[in-house]
């Protein structure tokens, strides 16, 4: 998928204006975010689940290369083929390649964010299969030709009329509109029929486990299991974080992925995929590959700053936690990952100068920290960014403040470097403020504050300092 | 092209390293723990499971509600197999299909589907999976209206049935029909996940693991749509859980 | 006579670090800081000289120009002994928890940094570790909503103290703010730098302010009044947003309270 992240600005302010959007946004917080606290509150250990998981992966993280290299070797002992992709265009061309190997002609896609890095459905709908995402929200969105909203809930932002207007040719505006129960037996019906008729599947990987060379995959609608059913040919694609070492670990990263995700104790389905089929199963399918793709991780891995971010579970916790999200939406981050995980991994994966605004765009209010199920560290991650794109990175391409913001910190630093500059500037600005506040607030300042009065009223400066009016008072009191 | 040696020498190098070294021991991950422990750990899960056995179908039962299942509690297999046949009636099935599960012989299930009318399938084509007989198969669970399994093992904590899909319990026979029903024994059911993990990962490390494990907690459903629950989205839309007393 | 909750010693004297906003822009704060500190019987000094913790170049990501500021702050501070209180969680944060990140290249520097900032407090902090959440006995006639403001509270700690503390005083009439712990949308140069953004989600928290009917709001960081009070004037509204230092001082100068009594 092609980053637009230097859009961000202009579809951020986009989303504000979109009414629609924002009521549809919400649920993201009274379903999600109040979902996950209700779950979590519902055990009596969800703080040492937190940390378990935080060593899990820590500690997987810490020795990946051990780790990738035993998952592989035993996803072949299972009779499974491994493929380790580069990037996003070694790994579409290699599912490609395989389908037309296999004479594929319908693919169907489970929900996968590294499918997206890819743009897998749209390459191989371009190369002649028939390529159906079956997840109701990503089905959703293809039909309407746009990116997904959220890591869970891809369609989240879509209105029930948007959504009849996508799946029924027949409907136009003024129409009743279809509830949501019609609207899902439509979708329902549709893709039965794609269903029976798949010769090869794509899913993603929620969790592999290394020690067994197994998959699990969390879903809640039944496609991830048509998936790992009824083609002949099954491909799971994973980024090369996603791995835990054992199959026990598996009930500690379930239970926090599914209570932070979606506030559920469990999904629906949780299928874990050994190997394709049994000698003697009736069905299932004949063959399984598993593509690991790196498409920059590496990157986050070598930086010691923003290795932790690899942790990330992709459970959307941090998305319904952030005041900024919820009102921006995801389409603004301008790619795969939105939301706090994407401030911080999409500047380094996609490279940061086209994505340099996205750690600016919080207030740092802590609140995805709270929420992350493995106690990622996000707003220490957003400053480091912002360090590396103020001034901090050895590339000259990355660093992308402007001379005038240079100029102003370093103002400020010469102003607060003694008590006597302090104060001085204190009240000259107080007295060039002056003529324009109104009982100590201004309606409109100059830049750089002006973009504060543009919709709020802006407070002036004291006419005296703190430590002047404590040295009265200790005066008065003498 | 990506090959593997190098892919993982540039991770190994990523982390600062020049060889791929084994991690050293600690207490993050259960993967450290030996075999003797994972037996330890799978064998005090199935004892639980069978000293604890009323409670944990009684916290079942309340969690599986929760979860979506439509619960029938059976005091002993002629009930069960009268709230099988009443299900097949309600739902006008003309077709169904059955795993191979003991349970299900022990209720005798085929008469009492056959008395109400409809047409009862296994599938199991003994160890024959030709690509005919596969979709064939496929087609048997897609045209199905109600599928029947037992249950290899249950979860108190999530309200979740445990499949093994092996030869006479194929993976559609509780995805494609849209009614499924679990017939559970008391005895069957675990505390918690941690437990069913324990028994997965001894099964692992004594060369028995499972080809694959589908967890299973209540009807298929999906919010994708201005976030209103909707049962019924891919998988089935109704789940019945009949848990059978022991005797 | 208040109780002691935590059994820690009370201390007798502390110094104030006023942050640069208090200092400058909202002295008041700073006052009604020391009354509420001499009612608790704890003397207050203040460092002439201090100005900044660095955090707002620090957040902008200049570290350069925050290096100096904050070994500037440490430097003034270490040389005092026992505990150094601030009317603000952002600041107390950024001692706290973030100058070990801006000097770690230099680990004496950064060790210095860290014992100052084991005994730096946050007021509200201050108060229930020492003195008790009972601690306060005013009086204020006013119906007010609580903001929690996300430093205080993710950073430091400081959940439901403030509020305990408001609760004893008399005909002070609290509303619970739904949506309390989410953030008000001031983040400092983010609100000036993605304003429309902020604007947003203070719009929110606006709303659910209105919705409480209270004259007042309280928080405790001064970044976050001005955010609140900046647009409840923009709509033309009448609520006052307060910190929680001068509600806490005006509620003890109408109770005519002497203060602790040692």
């Amino acid at each position: 998928m092609k980053p637009l992240t230097v859009n961000f600005r202009s579809k951020a302010a986009q989303t504000l204006a979109d009414a629609q959007i924002q009521q549809s946004i919400e649920h993201v917080y009274t379903g999600f975010f109040k979902g996950r606290l209700a779950a979590a509150g519902e055990t009596d250990n969800w703080e040492d689940l937190r940390t378990k998981g935080k060593a899990i992966k820590d500690h997987t993280i810490a020795h990946l290369d051990y780790y990738l290299d035993l998952l592989a070797t035993n996803v072949e002992k299972n009779g499974g083929s491994v493929f380790f992709a580069n990037d996003a265009e070694e790994a579409r061309q290699h599912i490609i390649k395989l389908a037309h190997k296999r004479e594929i002609k319908t693919v169907i896609k489970s929900k996968s964010m590294v499918s997206e890095e890819m743009g897998l459905a749209e390459a191989m709908t371009d190369e002649g299969f028939e390529t159906v995402e079956t997840d109701l929200g990503e089905y959703i969105i293809q039909l309407a030709n746009e990116t997904p909203y959220h890591l869970i809930a891809p369609a989240v932002h879509k209105s029930r009329a948007d959504v009849a207007k996508l799946l029924d040719d027949n409907y136009k505006d003024g129409d009743r509109v279809p509830d949501a129960t019609e609207l899902t037996m439509m979708a329902r019906k549709k893709l039965r029929g794609v269903f029976e008729r798949a010769d090869m599947s794509v899913t993603g990987v929620n969790f592999a486990v290394a020690e067994s060379g197994s998959i699990a995959l969390v879903t809640n609608e039944g496609n991830g299991r048509m998936s790992t059913t009824v083609p002949r040919v099954h491909v799971a694609v994973m980024g090369m974080e996603k791995i835990v070492p054992s199959i026990q670990d598996l009930s500690t990263m379930l239970r926090i992925l599914i209570r932070s995700a979606t506030g559920q104790r469990i999904s629906t389905y949780v299928t874990m995929v050994n190997e394709a089929r049994k000698q003697d199963e009736e069905e299932g399918p004949e063959e399984f590959h598993l593509v690991i793709m790196d498409n920059g991780r590496q990157k986050l891995l070598e930086d010691p700053q923003m290795r932790e971010s690899l942790n990330c579970i992709r459970c959307g916790a941090c998305l319904n936690a952030c005041p900024v999200y919820r009102k921006v939406g995801g389409h603004a981050y301008g790619w795969v990952y939105p939301g706090p995980i994407g401030a911080i991994v999409s500047p380094v994966l996609t490279g940061v100068k086209d994505a340099s605004n996205l750690p600016s765009a919080s207030s740092l209010c802590g609140a995805c920290h709270d929420a992350c199920p493995v106690k990622i560290n996000i707003p220490r991650m957003l400053l480091e960014l912002r360090y590396r794109t103020a001034e901090g990175s050895t590339d000259k391409e990355e660093r992308s403040s402007s001379a005038t913001e240079r100029r102003i910190w370093k103002t400020w630093r010469i102003g607060m470097m003694g008590r006597k500059r302090f104060d001085m500037a204190a009240r000259l600005a107080n007295l060039a403020l002056r003529p324009f506040a109104q009982n100590g607030w201004l309606k409109k300042a100059p830049p750089p504050i002006s973009g504060w009065t543009s919709s709020r009223d802006f407070p002036t400066v004291s006419p005296s300092s703190l430590k002047s009016r404590l040295k009265k008072r200790k005066k008065g009191e003498q | 092209m990506a090959d593997r040696a190098k892919f993982i020498a540039s991770v190994t190098a990523s982390l600062g390293r020049s060889e791929v070294l084994a991690p050293p021991v600690d207490n993050s991950t259960a993967g450290f723990e030996d075999a003797a422990m994972a037996k330890f750990n799978a064998d005090a899960a199935m004892k639980d499971a069978s000293v604890r056995s009323v409670e944990l179908a009684d916290q079942m039962a309340i969690a599986a509600a929760t979860a979506g299942w439509k619960i029938h509690r059976a005091a002993n297999p002629e009930d069960a197999a009268d709230l099988v046949a009443s299900i097949c009636e309600q739902k006008k099935a003309t077709s169904v299909l059955r795993s191979k599960h003991d349970v299900l012989d022990e209720i005798n299930v085929d008469a009492a589907v056959a008395n109400t009318g409809a047409k009862l399938g296994t599938t199991e084509h003994s160890g024959d999976n030709s690509r005919e007989l596969v979709d064939q198969s496929k087609a048997e669970a897609f045209i199905a209206d109600i599928g029947i399994t037992g249950v290899d093992y249950a979860v108190a904590e999530t309200g979740t049935v445990v499949l093994h899909p092996r030869s006479g319990l194929s993976r559609l026979v509780s995805l494609a029909p849209p009614t499924h029903i679990a017939v559970l024994k008391q005895g069957e059911v675990l505390d918690s996940l941690d437990e069913l993990f324990a028994i997965e990962r001894n099964d692992f490390l004594t060369g028995n693991l499972a080809g694959s494990m589908n967890l299973i907690s209540g009807p298929s459903k999906t919010a994708d749509i201005e976030g209103t629950t909707v049962t019924g989205i891919h998988g089935p839309l109704e789940v019945h859980l009949i848990i059978l007393s022991e005797g | 006579m208040p109780d002691n909750t935590s059994n820690l010693p009370r201390p007798e004297r502390v110094t104030l670090f006023a942050s640069c906003m208090v200092d400058q822009l909202a002295p008041s704060v700073g006052e009604s800081t020391v009354d509420v500190l001499e009612y608790l019987g704890v003397a207050v000094d203040f460092l002439d000289d201090q100005t900044c913790c660095g955090q707002p170049a620090f957040n902008s990501g200049f570290r350069s120009e925050a290096y100096p500021v904050a070994e500037r702050f440490v430097e003034l501070f270490e040389k005092v002994d026992g505990p150094i209180v601030v009317p603000s969680g952002s600041c107390a944060a950024m001692v706290r928890n973030y100058y070990g990140d801006l000097f770690r290249d230099n680990s004496s520097l950064a060790d210095r940094a860290k014992r100052v900032g084991e005994r730096l407090y946050e007021l509200t902090e201050f108060i229930s570790r020492f003195f008790g959440t009972e601690a306060i006995n005013g009086q204020l006639n006013t119906s007010a909503t609580y903001h929690k403001c996300c430093h205080l509270l993710r950073e430091v700690g400081i959940d439901e103290e403030p509020l305990e503390i408001l609760s004893n005083i008399d005909d002070l009439q609290m509303t619970p703010l739904e949506r309390a712990d989410v953030c008000c949308g001031f983040g400092g140069a983010f609100a000036v730098k993605m304003p429309d953004i902020s604007t947003a989600i203070l719009d929110e928290k606006l709303d659910y302010i209105e919705a409480t009917k209270s004259e007042t709001v309280i928080a405790a960081d001064t970044g976050c009044v001005y955010q609140m009070q900046g647009g409840l004037r923009r709509r033309g509204s009448p609520v006052q947003v307060v910190h929680i230092a001068e509600i806490l001082a005006e509620s003890i100068n109408n109770a005519g309270s002497a203060g602790v009594t040692r």
